[in-house]
């Protein structure tokens, strides 16, 4: 049965090994000349300044894209779902709108808490 | 446009008592005033109703090494309401610097700047008097008629002078 | 060797990896747009339509770390050189700096307090394209310049110790 997926796994080494080595042979060509100069965060030719330059991101940047994975994956889930709904048929419709509904909870907790206001 | 109603207006005991002359050159009316009476002139061209000189155009320094008084600075002013544009000229050594215009006119601010960044006119009350120009911890002042064109030699322009030719100015 | 001689037809091409290299990177120079004073308009209508640069394969970058060519195009003060200079040390190898115009070459009219007397005491230049300001054909003739200085650079040939271009840190 996991046979039945080798060419999947082909798939997916072919693509890995290609990008490893278009990574290899790009990094024997290309110049490498780092110092410390060139390695500063690009500020119009300035110093930099604030926050950001001393390497305090806002942490708000993950929970944002917490949430975002967490109703992304539940999106990705309603894809299939729609390709075999005429299957399922209204059990299978039923079930769907239980599953958001879970997740509904889990919106208007995150909207409730704040999570989707930037914080300073 | 002849400047003839605004000399009239301009011949009102208030003005009169705080300038010491009246004059045109290059068709426009210039008035000159000591550094004592020039907040108050400018304050009164601003406010009064007749005149209301409420733009300045521009503050210009000028310096007239080796003639005393050194320093000067050029006010040009235009009335928005009635067209009328006006000189002001102040003379003034560097012991005797004149007051801020920041208080009539905001927009003095960086033309303040500019005057004390090129000639060193540092004005009195001015709310954050720095280089506009140049660049903090420049030493001299460019515009000045004893300071070299060229400026003085580094690496960036050789063709300068030497430090060591530098004078004191006034 | 000599069973292969005169056998291919017009339509096969031979080359070293060293050409297709300086080839490839000499269609594609991307400058960061420097455009400092007067020099910048002309540098404008030479990427707009009439003089267009987009197909000598310019495209206008915003940011030092996505070119490979710095168009320093104007006049640069003794104020703003140090940021010439970060701006320079920014951008990721192999680059390239054209000079454009007098003031960037030696100054200009400008030998004065507050000039530096050409880009060249900053940074290192590859090609100066005088004029005050060029016309954006002669910046044209500059770029096409710098494309045949690129067609030249051994990439994977070995090289003198000189010629390797590195900046010293």
């Amino acid at each position: 049965m996991l046979l039945d997926y080798f060419p999947v796994f082909l798939m997916a080494g072919v693509v890995t090994l290609l990008g490893l080595f278009i990574l290899k042979i790009s990094s024997l060509l290309r110049p490498a000349n780092p110092y410390p100069a060139k390695n500063q965060p690009y500020e119009c030719g300035v110093d930099p300044v604030g926050d950001a330059s001393v390497g305090q991101v806002k942490i708000h940047y993950f929970v944002i894209a917490i949430v975002f994975i967490i109703f992304d994956v539940e999106t990705l889930y309603l894809f299939p779902w729609a390709v075999v709904l005429t299957d399922i048929g209204l059990f299978g419709y039923i079930e769907m709108f239980v599953f958001i509904f879970l997740l509904l909870v889990g919106f208007i907790y995150a909207w409730a808490t704040g999570a989707l206001e930037w914080q300073i | 446009m002849s400047n003839q109603p605004l000399r009239e207006l301009l011949q009102r005991e208030s003005i009169q008592q705080r300038c010491e002359s009246v004059y045109e050159t290059f068709g426009m009316l210039t008035l000159t005033v000591s550094k004592e009476n020039l907040l108050a002139l400018c304050h009164l061209l601003k406010h009064d109703s007749a005149l209301q000189f409420n733009f300045l155009s521009d503050i210009c320094g000028v310096d007239h090494y080796p003639q005393r008084p050194r320093f000067e600075t050029v006010y040009h002013l235009y009335s928005i309401p009635f067209k009328y544009r006006l000189r002001i000229k102040c003379r003034f050594e560097l012991d005797e610097l004149p007051p801020s215009v920041v208080p009539v006119w905001q927009t003095a601010n960086w033309h303040e700047r500019e005057a004390y960044d090129m000639y060193g006119i540092a004005f009195v009350g001015h709310p954050d008097l720095r280089r506009i120009y140049m660049w903090e911890g420049y030493d001299g002042y460019p515009m000045r008629k004893d300071y070299p064109l060229r400026g003085y030699a580094d690496h960036y322009n050789p063709f300068g002078e030497a430090r060591s030719e530098r004078t004191e100015g006034a | 060797m000599a069973n292969l001689e005169n056998r291919f037809s017009n339509n096969v091409f031979f080359g070293t990896v060293d050409s297709v290299i300086n080839w490839s990177r000499s269609s594609a120079l991307w400058p960061e747009t420097f455009g400092i004073a007067c020099c910048a308009i002309e540098m404008i209508s030479a990427g707009c339509a009439r003089y267009d640069l987009d197909r000598l394969g310019v495209v206008f970058r915003p940011s030092p770390r996505q070119s490979d060519v710095m168009i320093i195009a104007g006049t640069v003060t003794k104020k703003f050189a140090p940021i010439v200079r970060l701006l320079y040390d920014q951008m990721t190898e192999p680059r390239w700096v054209i000079a454009m115009g007098t003031c960037a070459i030696s100054g200009g009219v400008y030998n004065t307090y507050a000039v530096v007397q050409g880009s060249e005491r900053i940074v290192p230049v590859d090609v100066h394209v005088p004029g005050c300001p060029p016309r954006p054909d002669a910046l044209i003739h500059g770029i096409l310049m710098l494309q045949e200085k690129i067609k030249k650079q051994h990439v994977l040939r070995r090289k003198d110790p000189q010629e390797t271009g590195k900046v010293s840190p």
